[in-house]
C-alpha cells in the first residue's frame, strides 16, 4: 500500500488527477479528502510520472489548428505542381525520359498502390498555376486565396505514407493503420504533454464531421492508451446547438445545485474509484463532468460568431453558402485558440465512404468544388490570425492522407502514396519555402523524403514537446512512430 | 476417396485445369494432390525450401506438357510411400493428413540415396530423387533444423482457414493454477499466465460478481432483492443458480439480441418522408425473430441458415421468414448494386470474419479469394428480393406485414464485373453460383420447389376468411347505414343508400363465388359441371355489379345536374349576363356527364339481358415463382457447418469480445491475413469445436464462459502484471468497462421503478427516446432515426458496429446531468423511496437501488450531509415547504448517483 501523502507516490500528475487544486472547484475539497483518509485502498499501478504539462524546452508555438482533406487532394495541382504533366499528358510514362518511377527498386513503400502498373497514362494538369509573394511559392489555381499566403508557408513536397488506402487518414493522424488498432493521435499527445489553458473548454476539439469508420473513424481523434480524456470532443458550430444536453432540461436545476451535485459526484467517484487507482475511464469520466459544466456557459460563447464584424465573416467566406460551413469552422477554430484551446482538429470531406476528395474519376469537378469550398476559409483563417497577431503563437497544419497519380484512371486519379505534400504555416515555422522534393512527375519523394509522423515529431518540437520523452512504459514505439522533427522548416 | 475418383476419371483436360478443378472440388482435401501441395508447404511453413515447393517433390517429371489422367504424372519413391502410408492410417483408423503421413516416413529414407527424408526435406534435396542428397557440409544444417522446426511446431499454430481442432486443455505447470481452473477455459488462460509469470487477481466480491453477471446476462442491474438473496446464499453453487436464472429469463434474449443486432447490422427503414430507401418497414419482425431464438436458445447454426434461407428452408413458416431479415436490411431503393455489394460485403464480414467485399474489384490482395469467387457468390443473392406478405388482420401487408426474402428472379444471370464496375460486366461469361475454395466444405444447390401457399400467399386460410369477412361486414354496413337513415332523408339519399345495400350483397355474393371457383380450379376441377355452374352464376352476378355501380355513379351526377338547373334558372331571372353565361356553361357540362352515365348504363344494362356466359372476373392475386433457387440455402448449409472453419470461431469470438470487452481475434470482423492475430488461438479453437459439440448452443456457451475462474476474477489493479501486460490481453484481471448506450438508458429507467418490460412489437419513434419507458432495443435505430442520447454513449452504427467504442465525453456528463430522461428518472427513484424516512436509509436504499451495493460509511456521511445542508436553516419555514426542499435535495442526489461512475461502469 502506498501513501497518498504526495500525489507523485500515486503515479497520478498534478495534472491528469483532480484531487489537487489545479483544476476544477471540487479539487481541493477532495485532495483534502485523500489526504485525510491517507490510504489507497486500491494498490498503485506505478512509479511512472505522466507529464507534468510543461515543455520540454521553450516553445514556439501554444497551439495547433490541424486541417484534414479527406479522400487524398491531388499534390501535382495544389502545391507541388507539376509543369511536365502537362507536357507529356496523353503518353504512357514508359515513353517520357522519367520511366524509371516505375522500377520496382523505386517503389520501395511496403503498400505502394499495386494499380500503378496501370495508371502509366500521364494525365495533365487540370488546373492552372502561379508563383505567389515575394517568395514565387507555385501553388495550383484551385488554391487561389492560400497562395495569397504563400509567403507564411512552408511546404513539405516529399511526404510519403505506408498503406495505399483510406486507412492511411489513421495514419496521418497516428502513424499507422487502423489495423494496428487505434493509437494515441497527435492531438491527443499534445493534450496529454501540455494540458490545457483553459479550463472551460477541452485542451482537444474536434470540429466538422470525421472521416468514416472504415478511414480510423472516431480514433482519428483518439487517444488509446494515453486514456479517454486525451481524446478529442467534437464541436458543432451551432451557438444553438453546439452540443446536446448543454444546459438542463425544462431548468430543472438551479445552476447553484448544479454545482453542487458536481461537488458531490467527486466525492463520490473519488471514494468509490479508490480501489481502482488505475482507471483511465474514472480520472477521464471526473473530467469530463468538471468540463461539461464550465462547457455550458463556455461552448455557447465561443461558437457565437455573431460579434465578428462583417469583414471577418466575409474572410472566411461565410457569406457564401459554398465556403460558409468550413468558413464556420475555420472561425471558431479561431475562436478556440484564442481561448487557449490546444490543438483543434478540422475536417473537411469525410463522407460514408473514402473521403470526398477521391477523385477516381472527374478529377477536375470533383477537386474544382471542394477546393472553392475550403480554399477561401484556410487563407481567411491565415490572415485573420496573423493580423490579430495569433500567427505567431499558433501553428497551422495542412493535410491529407496521400497524393493523387500522375497517371490518369480514367478522367481522374487514383491514390499515390509515394509522393505528396502538406504545409505548415506560423509559430516557428519559416514562411514561403519549400522543403523536400518528388520527381518531375510528382511520382516518388526523391529527396528529403519524409514519414507522415515527422510532421508530428515537427509539430510536437514547436510546442516544446519531445515524443521521445512522452514515453509511456510499455508502450515502446518504433522510431518510425516517434518521427524525425523537420529542422529545415524552423525558423 | 471420392474426390480422387472424380478426378480420374476426368476426360482429357488440360494439367493446370485439373489443379484448379480439384482446389475447388475441396470437400476432401487431404489427398487430392494440389491440396497435398498446399499442405506440405502449410505444413513445413518457411522451413520449406521453395525448389521443393513443387509437384517433382512427390512425383515423377512428366514428359507430357499436359497429362491428362494421373498415371501420366506417376509418384517418385517418396510420393509412393506417402499415399501408401495413408491407407495404413486410414486403416488403423487415423486421420490421414499429410503431416501425420510425414512423420510415420519422416526417418524413412524412400529414395535410398543414405538420407532420410526429412532431412532431406529440410535441406531442400529431392526426398524421392536419389540423384539428390545434401552436401556432407549441410548435414549438421539438418540437425539445427529439426530442433528448429520441432520448437515451431510446438507453438500452438493458428490456422482459421482449416477446419476446427480441439485442442487439448493444456497441463498447468503449477499446482496453483491446478487448484484455479475451474473449467477448460481457464487452462488455456492459465497456461499464458505461466508463460508471462502474470498473477490472476482474486474472486470479485460477491455483490461486484452479482452486478456484472447480471448486466452481461440481462442487461440490467441486479435488484436490493437479488442482491440479498445472493449474499445469504451461501450454497457452493448460489452463483451457478444466479447464472442459470438469468440465462432462463427473457430479458437475455434482449440483451445478447441487441448485441446481435450490432454484428447483423440490424436497421430499422429510413428513407424520404414515407418512402422507404433503405432497410424496409416491419424489419422489426427480424428483430423479435433474433431475441425469440436466443430466449428459446435456438443452435447458432439454424439461425444462421434461417437468416440466410429462411425461405426456402421452411416457405411456409412465418417465424422463420421474419429471420431472412438479415438480408431485407441491405435494401436499397435507388441501388441494386449496393445492396448486392452490402449483403456480400457483411454476410462475409458477419458470419466468416471475411472481407470478401474486397475481391469485388479484384482478387483479394491478402487472403486468396479470387474475384471470380466473390461473383460465385454474388450469383447465390443474385435471384434474391423483397417482398412483403399479408399477415392476419390487416389486409394491407404495407401496413403491417412480414417484410422477407424470396427469389423473384430465378434465373437471373451474374456476370463478373471488371474492376467492380456495374458499367463493364464481362457479358459472355455467366458466372455459376459457389462458395468458396479456400475454405473447403460442401456447397450444393438443390432447387427448392415451393408449397402452393408460399407462391400465391393470397390463397392461405386467414387470407380467404378475412376476404370473406370483409364482404359480409360491407353488407352489415349498409344495412346499418340505411337502417340509420332519418324518415326525413330525402328520396335521393335513401335510394342511394339502397343501391349501396344492393352492391354491397351483390359483391358479397361475387366473393363467395369467385373463392369457391378458385379453391375449385386449385382442385384441378376446372370446367367440370359445378365449376361451369358457379361460373355462371358469378358471371351474372358480376354484371349485376356492374350495372349497379353504374347507377351508383348516375345518381350524384342527376343530383348535380338537377341543382345546377335550379342555379340556372334563378340567374335567369336576374340581370347579370356574365352569371348566366357561366351557369349556363355549368349546365351543359353536367348534363354533358350525365349523358355519358347513362350510356355506360344503357351498355351494362344491355349486357345483363344478355345469356349469362361462364366467364367472370377472378380474384386479383399476385404469384410468385414456383420455384426457389435454393442457392442460399445450400450456401447457409456450406456456413454454418461444423465442416466451414470460420463459422463457429467467428461467432465464439463476437460472444467473448462481450463477456470480456476484448476479442481473442482483436479484429473480429476480419479473420484473415489483414487482421490481427489472436491472442489465445488455442483458447479459440477450444471454445469453437466446444460449441459445436454442444450443438451450437449459445446459451451453454454463455454458462461456461461466466463460470469459469476467469470470469470471476476482480478488476482491480495490480503493478507487476500491469508491467507485463498493460492492457490486460492476457486476463490476469477482469477488464472494466462502460456500459453500452442501450444499457445506460435501460438501467436508467430500470433502477428508478420505470423499465416497460413489455416485449418486442413495432418499433418506438426514435423522438421518445428520452419519454419512452420501453427497453432501447425497441426504440427506431436507423440511418438519421437515431436516439442522441444512445449515441452520444457510443451507440451501433447501422450501416457496421462489429464492436462497440467505449468513449468517455463530456457529452455523455451532459447527457446524463441534464436531460429529461436522467431527471425525470432521478425524480421518479426519489419518490420511489419515500418510505425510507431517515436520510441513512434512503441513502442506502439509493444506493443498493442505482449501484447494487451497500454504501460505505464515508460515502453515507458525504451524502448525509449533502441532504443536510438543503434543510432550511430558518425555523420559521413551513412543514410543507421543508418537505419540498429535503424531496428536491433527495431528488438531487439519485441524480448524482445516476451519474456515479459506478453506474456506468462494470468491474
Amino acid at each position: 500500500m502506498n501513501s497518498l501523502n504526495h500525489p507523485r507516490c500515486t503515479g497520478v500528475s498534478r495534472r491528469t488527477f483532480l484531487a489537487d487544486t489545479g483544476m476544477g472547484f471540487t479539487g481541493l475539497a477532495l485532495g483534502a479528502l485523500l489526504f485525510k483518509d491517507g490510504v489507497a485502498r486500491g494498490e498503485a499501478p506505478t512509479t511512472f510520472n505522466p507529464p507534468d504539462g510543461k515543455p520540454h524546452f521553450t516553445p514556439k508555438a501554444k497551439s495547433v489548428i490541424w486541417i484534414f482533406l479527406g479522400g487524398g487532394v491531388s499534390h501535382v495541382e495544389s502545391f507541388d505542381v507539376k509543369p511536365e504533366l502537362t507536357k507529356y499528358a496523353g503518353k504512357s510514362i514508359d515513353d517520357t525520359p522519367y520511366k524509371d518511377v516505375m522500377d520496382p527498386k523505386k517503389l520501395r513503400i511496403t503498400e505502394a498502390n499495386p494499380a500503378h502498373g496501370g495508371r502509366k497514362t500521364i494525365m495533365g494538369l487540370n488546373t492552372g498555376y502561379k508563383p505567389y509573394g515575394q517568395s514565387g511559392l507555385v501553388v495550383g489555381d484551385w488554391f487561389k486565396h492560400i497562395g495569397e499566403c504563400a509567403d507564411d508557408l512552408a511546404v513539405v513536397r516529399s511526404l510519403w505514407t505506408a498503406h495505399n488506402d483510406h486507412g492511411a487518414q489513421l495514419t496521418w493522424h497516428t502513424g499507422r493503420h487502423p489495423r494496428d488498432g487505434g493509437l494515441p493521435t497527435i492531438g491527443s499527445w499534445i493534450s496529454y504533454g501540455l494540458g490545457t489553458l483553459n479550463e472551460n473548454l477541452p485542451e482537444f476539439v474536434v470540429l466538422g464531421q470525421p472521416t468514416n469508420e472504415c478511414c480510423g473513424g472516431t480514433w482519428t481523434f483518439g487517444a488509446s492508451h494515453l486514456g479517454p480524456e486525451h481524446s478529442g470532443v467534437r464541436l458543432g458550430t451551432d451557438p444553438k446547438n453546439p452540443l446536446p444536453f448543454i444546459t438542463p432540461a425544462g431548468n430543472a436545476l438551479t445552476l447553484a445545485e448544479q454545482r453542487e451535485n458536481l461537488s458531490l459526484l467527486g466525492k463520490l467517484n473519488q471514494l468509490a474509484g479508490i480501489e481502482y487507482p488505475d482507471d483511465k475511464d474514472l480520472r477521464a469520466r471526473i473530467k469530463s463532468y468538471e468540463l461539461a459544466f464550465q462547457m455550458q456557459t463556455a461552448v455557447p460563447e465561443t461558437v457565437e460568431l455573431d460579434k465578428e464584424s462583417a469583414e471577418t465573416k466575409s474572410l472566411y467566406g461565410l457569406d457564401q453558402a459554398n465556403t460558409k460551413p468550413f468558413g464556420e469552422q475555420c472561425l471558431v477554430a479561431r475562436r478556440l485558440v484564442e481561448r487557449g484551446v490546444r490543438f483543434v482538429q478540422l475536417f473537411h470531406g469525410s463522407n460514408s465512404g473514402g473521403g470526398a476528395w477521391d477523385a477516381h474519376g472527374g478529377i477536375k469537378s470533383n477537386h474544382t468544388k471542394l477546393a472553392a469550398e475550403v480554399d477561401k476559409p484556410i487563407a481567411g483563417l491565415l490572415k485573420d490570425l496573423k493580423q490579430r497577431g495569433l500567427l505567431k503563437d499558433t501553428l497551422v497544419v495542412w493535410g491529407t492522407e496521400f497524393g493523387r497519380s500522375p497517371g490518369a484512371q480514367g478522367d481522374g486519379r487514383d491514390h499515390h502514396p509515394q509522393g505528396f505534400c502538406a504545409w505548415l504555416a506560423g509559430g516557428g515555422v519559416k514562411g514561403g519555402i519549400t522543403h523536400g522534393v518528388t520527381d518531375e512527375l510528382g511520382f516518388h519523394a526523391v529527396e528529403n523524403r519524409h514519414y507522415v509522423t515527422d510532421i508530428h515529431a515537427t509539430t510536437l518540437h514547436l510546442l516544446g514537446l519531445d515524443s521521445h520523452k512522452l514515453e509511456v512504459p510499455g508502450r515502446k514505439r518504433l522510431d518510425i512512430d516517434h518521427g524525425d522533427v523537420i529542422k529545415e522548416i524552423l525558423t | 476417396m471420392k474426390s480422387t475418383h472424380i478426378v480420374w476419371s476426368l476426360p482429357p483436360p488440360i494439367w493446370p485445369l485439373l489443379c484448379v478443378l480439384i482446389s475447388l472440388a475441396a470437400a476432401t482435401p487431404s489427398r487430392a494432390t494440389p491440396a497435398n501441395k498446399k499442405a506440405l508447404a502449410t505444413h513445413l511453413d518457411s522451413f520449406l525450401p521453395a525448389k521443393l515447393n513443387q509437384c517433382t517433390t512427390c512425383h515423377l517429371p512428366s514428359d507430357k506438357k499436359a497429362p491428362a489422367l494421373l498415371d501420366e504424372f506417376p509418384h517418385n519413391p517418396f510420393g509412393d510411400r506417402l499415399r501408401k502410408v495413408a491407407a495404413e492410417l486410414e486403416a488403423a483408423g487415423k486421420r490421414p493428413d499429410l503431416a501425420s503421413r510425414l512423420a510415420v516416413i519422416a526417418s524413412e529414407d524412400s529414395d535410398g540415396d543414405g538420407v532420410d527424408n526429412f532431412t532431406e526435406l529440410l535441406l531442400g534435396t529431392g526426398p524421392g530423387d536419389a540423384k539428390e542428397t545434401p552436401k556432407k557440409s549441410d548435414l549438421a544444417k539438418a540437425a539445427r533444423l529439426r530442433t528448429d522446426f520441432a520448437k515451431a511446431q510446438s507453438v500452438y499454430r493458428w490456422r482459421p482457414f482449416e477446419p476446427v481442432q480441439r485442442p487439448a486443455p493444456p497441463k498447468m505447470a503449477t499446482a496453483a493454477s491446478t487448484k484455479w481452473a475451474r473449467n477448460p477455459i481457464d487452462t488455456f488462460v492459465a497456461a499464458e499466465h505461466e508463460r508471462l509469470k502474470l498473477k490472476p487477481r482474486p474472486e470479485a466480491p460477491k455483490e461486484v460478481l452479482l452486478r456484472r453477471v447480471h448486466l452481461d446476462l440481462t442487461g440490467l442491474a441486479p435488484t436490493p432483492d437479488e442482491l440479498d438473496a445472493f449474499l445469504k446464499d451461501t450454497s457452493p453453487d448460489a452463483y451457478e443458480k444466479v447464472v442459470d436464472r438469468l440465462l432462463a429469463d427473457a430479458r437475455h434474449g434482449e440483451r445478447w439480441g441487441r448485441h446481435w443486432m450490432d454484428v447483423w447490422r440490424y436497421s430499422d427503414w429510413s428513407g424520404w418522408n414515407d418512402q422507404y430507401r433503405d432497410s424496409t418497414p416491419h424489419i422489426w419482425r427480424w428483430r423479435d425473430w433474433i431475441v425469440e431464438s436466443l430466449n428459446s436458445d435456438k443452435g447458432y447454426d439454424r439461425m444462421v441458415i434461417e437468416m440466410l434461407a429462411g425461405d426456402e428452408l421452411a416457405p411456409e413458416d412465418e417465424n422463420a421468414l421474419r429471420a431472412t431479415g438479415f438480408l431485407v436490411r441491405n435494401y436499397k431503393r435507388y441501388s441494386r448494386e449496393k445492396w448486392l455489394e452490402d449483403t456480400l460485403a457483411h454476410t462475409g464480414k458477419a458470419f466468416l470474419g471475411l472481407t470478401i467485399g474486397c475481391a469485388k474489384c479484384h482478387n483479394h490482395m491478402t487472403d486468396p479469394i479470387a474475384q471470380r469467387e466473390y461473383y460465385q457468390i454474388r450469383a447465390i443473392f443474385e435471384p434474391h428480393d423483397v417482398r412483403f406478405d399479408r399477415l392476419p388482420g390487416e389486409p394491407d401487408a404495407m401496413k403491417a406485414g412480414l417484410a422477407r426474402i424470396y427469389d423473384a428472379k430465378p434465373a437471373a444471370v451474374t456476370h463478373l464485373l471488371q474492376r467492380g464496375d456495374e458499367h463493364r460486366p464481362l457479358t459472355n461469361a455467366p458466372i455459376a453460383p459457389g462458395a468458396l475454395a479456400l475454405l473447403g466444405g460442401t456447397f450444393k444447390v438443390e432447387p427448392v420447389t415451393l408449397p402452393r401457399l408460399a407462391t400465391q400467399p393470397d390463397k392461405r386460410e386467414f387470407v380467404l376468411k378475412e376476404t370473406r369477412a370483409a364482404s359480409e361486414k360491407a353488407v352489415t354496413d349498409a344495412q346499418a347505414a340505411l337502417t340509420k337513415l332519418k324518415p326525413e332523408a330525402s328520396a335521393n339519399d335513401r335510394a342511394e343508400a339502397e343501391l349501396l345495400l344492393d352492391l354491397a350483397k351483390l359483391r358479397q355474393q361475387s366473393t363467395d363465388l369467385v373463392l369457391r371457383l378458385e379453391s375449385l380450379e386449385d382442385d384441378g376441377k376446372k370446367t367440370t359441371a359445378d365449376w361451369t355452374k358457379l361460373a355462371t352464376e358469378a358471371n351474372s352476378i358480376q354484371r349485376q355489379i356492374a350495372a349497379a355501380e353504374a347507377r351508383q355513379k348516375l345518381l350524384p351526377l342527376k343530383k348535380a345536374e338537377a341543382d345546377t338547373q335550379t342555379k340556372h334558372d334563378t340567374a335567369a331571372k336576374g340581370t347579370d349576363k356574365a352569371a348566366q353565361d357561366k351557369v349556363s356553361k355549368e349546365l351543359d357540362a353536367a348534363k354533358k356527364k350525365t349523358v355519358e352515365a347513362e350510356k355506360v348504363l344503357a351498355v351494362v344494362m344491355k349486357e345483363l339481358a344478355a345469356p349469362a356466359t361462364n366467364t367472370f372476373k377472378p380474384r386479383v392475386i399476385t404469384s410468385h415463382p414456383a420455384t426457389s433457387t435454393g442457392r442460399r440455402l445450400a450456401f447457409a448449409k456450406w456456413v454454418a457447418n461444423r465442416e466451414n472453419p470460420l463459422a463457429a470461431r467467428v461467432a465464439m469470438n463476437h460472444i467473448w469480445l462481450r463477456h470480456f470487452s476484448a476479442a481473442i481475434v482483436p479484429s473480429v470482423d476480419d479473420f484473415g491475413a489483414n487482421g490481427r492475430a489472436p491472442t489465445h488461438p488455442q483458447l479459440l479453437d477450444w471454445l469453437a469445436a466446444e460449441f459445436m459439440a454442444r450443438d451450437w448452443s449459445m446459451k451453454a456457451m454463455h454458462r461456461l464462459i461466466v463460470t469459469s475462474t476467469t470470469y470471476r476474477m476482480a478488476s482491480t489493479p495490480d503493478v507487476a502484471n500491469a508491467k507485463i501486460d498493460p492492457d490486460n490481453r492476457f486476463l490476469w484481471r477482469m477488464s472494466s468497462r462502460r456500459l453500452e448506450a442501450e444499457a445506460v438508458r435501460d438501467n436508467l429507467l430500470f433502477v428508478s421503478g420505470q423499465l416497460d418490460m413489455t416485449r418486442g412489437g413495432l418499433e418506438i419513434d426514435n423522438k421518445l427516446g428520452l419519454t419512452s419507458r420501453r427497453r432501447s432495443l425497441y426504440l427506431r435505430t436507423a440511418a438519421e432515426k437515431e436516439v442522441e442520447f444512445l449515441q452520444i454513449f457510443d451507440s451501433a452504427n447501422v450501416g457496421e458496429c462489429y464492436e462497440r467504442k467505449q468513449t468517455v465525453k463530456p457529452q455523455q456528463a451532459l447527457a446524463l446531468a441534464n436531460s429529461e430522461l436522467a431527471i425525470n428518472q432521478a425524480r421518479a427513484l426519489a419518490k420511489d423511496l419515500a418510505a425510507a424516512t431517515a436520510p441513512d436509509a434512503f441513502i442506502r436504499a439509493a444506493y443498493r437501488r442505482t449501484l447494487a451495493r451497500e454504501p460505505r460509511p464515508d460515502e453515507i456521511s458525504i451524502c448525509r450531509e449533502f441532504l443536510k445542508k438543503a434543510e432550511p436553516v430558518d425555523t420559521k419555514t413551513t412543514p410543507a415547504a421543508t418537505a419540498i426542499q429535503i424531496q428536491r435535495a433527495r431528488e438531487n442526489l439519485a441524480l448524482v448517483l445516476l451519474n456515479h461512475n459506478d453506474f456506468v461502469t462494470v468491474r
